[in-house]
């Protein structure tokens, strides 16, 4: 899952960083709004932290640019200016969520998935396929009742597979799903990663799409 | 005891003015009509004097014997009415003598032998004559008759107290009496409908509170209302633009307060999750910095609220080289962190009027922000100047500088300049303005070393020895 952090202070930002990683998340971090209007441009998220009192470009004037784009990534506003006249403003200028500086770091986090839920049509965290139970916020995978451990990448592909049940997501679109912009994309390791998934989980479960890459159908 | 009024002045002071000079009117015309009645019996007398002068013996004889009373005018009036009135004090009889052209008395009132007044020489021309007969004062006229040759004199008891005079002087006083209590209670309701406009605008203003300060509005004004109301406008606008000032201050406060105790919150959480033991302490020494962060911010806030106080704070003459000196031996760490060189120069000698902690916290501030965002390995320049009567204190960098657009913003409390990467809270340079507004000194932002960078230029005025 990739998220994009658009925060200024330095120290807010490198700690959102850190804990969206250990909740498994891919994190960009832009620190102004000029750069956030750029990777937003360039790059599919699943989710937009924004915090409002950006350098440059305000996160208010991006919220809107965004929306007026077309785009319906789900945004979730961080601000130290919490009154209702900020909130409400945040919320009608298409902001899915509202969270107030200081919070909790937890709270951020069931915030983000919670979001990503409702964007992804799910009521519940955990992801039930045929035999295959998956819950994204304690990151375990079981099938039938055993455990499978797996590695963080396969687990970003099999959950970006299953979010997306019925599309066929291409190769860079999976590799823009794992990699953040500070890591190195290594070559074939896309073709590593699902057939080890295979194997973990049987190999009917993903299927491939010739020149397109690779599908888990709709149950 | 009761305070001041407008309305109890002004009826007090038109009711006084009315009735002095009611007063006045009233003893010129007693006067007037005292010396009218005075003409008017004289003129009584001259008659009667000429008809005695016109008739003969036997009839003078016969009228001697009898009285003449001069005041005919009560006969016909209703018995004992006039006499409620009358004061006169004496029986009011005139008595009179005619003498022949010989000298000889021919006829006179007998009353004139008690007076011992029967021999008494006669003035030798006609007129009125004051005299005083047996204690009395009397009028006397004397008339010499030149067709019979007879000369005639007639008396009668001065009048000292006419009732004539009292009784117009009272025909006159008696509506005035009446008219003053009746035009106080006028001149009392004229004068406070003429105050309602005063007391609409105190319910105007005692109507307002905080949440509420646009400008009173009680309708046409009459002149002498308007500045009133117009200054009380004044005060409210600026009151709400100082409010708002305030709020706004809050506001940018709150904020700035919460940013890094965001940070520490969200850096403990990451340091307690963290399971390798070099990110968590990574994590923990972030937690420090964002405490060292909202310490020196707390330091900031207190400090401007200190100097928005407006107390008097005591000054001396001190040389900015000297305190320089200090700030850059207090900097000196930083700046070698980043390798950046600081040099003093100019007038070492030079003296201002001010108080040595605050032009310390100033000079500090402006050398933290020079070396915070100038570039490594850069150099900054501290430069004391006296030209004239002024003292320049400068503080020039040859780091990024700052946008021009940005440059008249830089001293807004909280305003931070666009891309700028170093942790600051945006009020350094707002207490460099306050401190230097605080001794009297202008602020100018300008280009920096060899045209990059920032200059910021503090110009203070000079120290001039007691003369």
């Amino acid at each position: 899952m990739r998220v994009l952090l658009v925060e200024d202070d330095d120290l807010i930002g490198c700690g959102i960083e850190a804990g969206l990683r250990q909740a498994g998340f891919t994190v960009d971090w832009a620190r102004d709004g000029h750069k956030a209007g750029l990777a937003l441009d360039t790059t599919a998220y699943a989710l937009v932290l924004l915090d409002l009192g950006l350098p440059r470009v305000s996160g208010m004037e991006l919220l809107k640019r965004l929306r007026d784009s077309g785009k319906d990534v789900p945004v979730l506003v961080l601000t130290a200016r919490g009154t209702v006249v900020d909130r409400v403003g945040g919320l009608e200028a298409g902001a899915d969520d509202y969270l107030g500086k200081p919070f909790d770091l937890t709270e951020l986090i069931a915030r983000c998935r919670a979001l990503l839920r409702r964007a992804q049509g799910r009521s519940v965290e955990q992801i039930r396929y045929q035999d295959l139970t998956v819950n994204p916020a304690a990151q375990t995978v079981e099938v039938g009742t055993t455990r499978v451990p797996l590695t963080s990448r396969e687990w970003a592909i099999l959950l970006q597979l299953l979010t997306n049940q019925g599309i066929p997501q291409s190769r860079s679109r999976l590799e823009e799903s794992l990699y953040g912009w500070q890591e190195e994309i290594e070559s074939n390791a896309i073709e590593v990663h699902v057939s080890n998934l295979r194997k973990k989980l049987g190999a009917k479960l993903i299927k491939t799409v010739r020149n397109i890459g690779y599908v888990v159908e709709k149950e | 005891m009761m305070g001041a009024s407008i309305r109890r002045r002004l009826v007090l002071l038109v009711l006084t003015s009315i009735a002095l000079v009611w007063g006045v009117a009233l003893v010129s015309s007693y006067r007037q009509a005292t010396r009218e009645v005075a003409e008017w019996e004289e003129a009584r007398l001259a008659e009667l004097a000429q008809i005695l002068a016109l008739l003969d013996q036997p009839n003078l004889t016969t009228l001697a014997n009898a009285r003449i009373d001069v005041r005919e005018e009560e006969k016909g009036g209703e018995p004992g009415a006039n006499d409620r009135d009358d004061d006169d004090a004496l029986p009011r009889d005139a008595l009179f003598q005619v003498r022949g052209p010989n000298g000889a008395v021919l006829a006179g009132s007998p009353q004139l032998h008690e007076l011992k007044a029967w021999d008494l020489p006669v003035p030798a021309v006609s007129g009125t004559q004051d005299i005083t007969l047996g204690g009395q004062m009397y009028h006397s006229f004397t008339l010499r008759d030149t067709a019979l040759g007879h000369t005639v004199r007639v008396f009668e008891p001065a009048n000292t107290r006419s009732d004539l005079v009292s009784g117009v002087a009272s025909r006159i006083a008696r509506p005035t009496l009446v008219a003053l209590p009746v035009l106080a209670v006028l001149v009392w309701f004229s004068i406070g409908w003429s105050l309602a406009p005063l007391r609409l605008l105190s319910r105007a203003i005692r109507a307002r509170d905080v949440n509420r300060l646009e400008p009173v509005d009680i309708g046409r004004a009459p002149t002498e209302v308007r500045p009133l109301v117009d200054a009380i406008n004044l005060l409210l606008s600026r009151l709400l633009h100082s409010l708002e000032r305030e709020r706004a201050f809050t506001a940018d406060a709150a904020h700035e307060l919460k940013t890094p105790l965001a940070a520490i919150k969200v850096q403990a959480q990451v340091a307690l999750a963290e399971t390798e033991t070099a990110r968590q302490r990574l994590a923990m020494e972030r937690v420090v910095q964002g405490v060292d962060r909202s310490a020196r911010l707390a330091e900031q806030l207190l400090l401007l609220a200190r100097l928005d106080v407006h107390e008097k704070i005591s000054t001396a003459p001190l040389k900015p080289a000297t305190v320089a000196k200090d700030a850059l031996l207090a900097n000196e760490r930083n700046a070698q962190q980043k390798d950046i060189h600081v040099t003093l120069l100019g007038d070492l000698r030079a003296e201002i009027d001010a108080e040595p902690v605050l032009i310390g916290i100033l000079l500090d501030n402006l050398l933290d922000n020079a070396i915070k965002y100038g570039h490594a390995g850069g150099s900054i320049e501290v430069a004391v100047q006296h030209a004239q009567d002024r003292v320049q204190v400068t503080v020039r960098d040859d780091g990024p500088g700052v946008e021009a657009g940005d440059l008249d913003r830089l001293t807004n409390r909280f305003f931070r300049a666009t891309g700028n990467q170093a942790t600051g809270s945006g009020l350094g340079l707002s207490i460099v303005a306050r401190i230097a507004e605080h001794f009297g000194a202008s602020l100018h932002l300008g280009k920096g070393i060899g045209e990059r960078g920032l200059a910021v230029e503090v110009s203070f005025p000079a120290y001039a020895q007691a003369s």
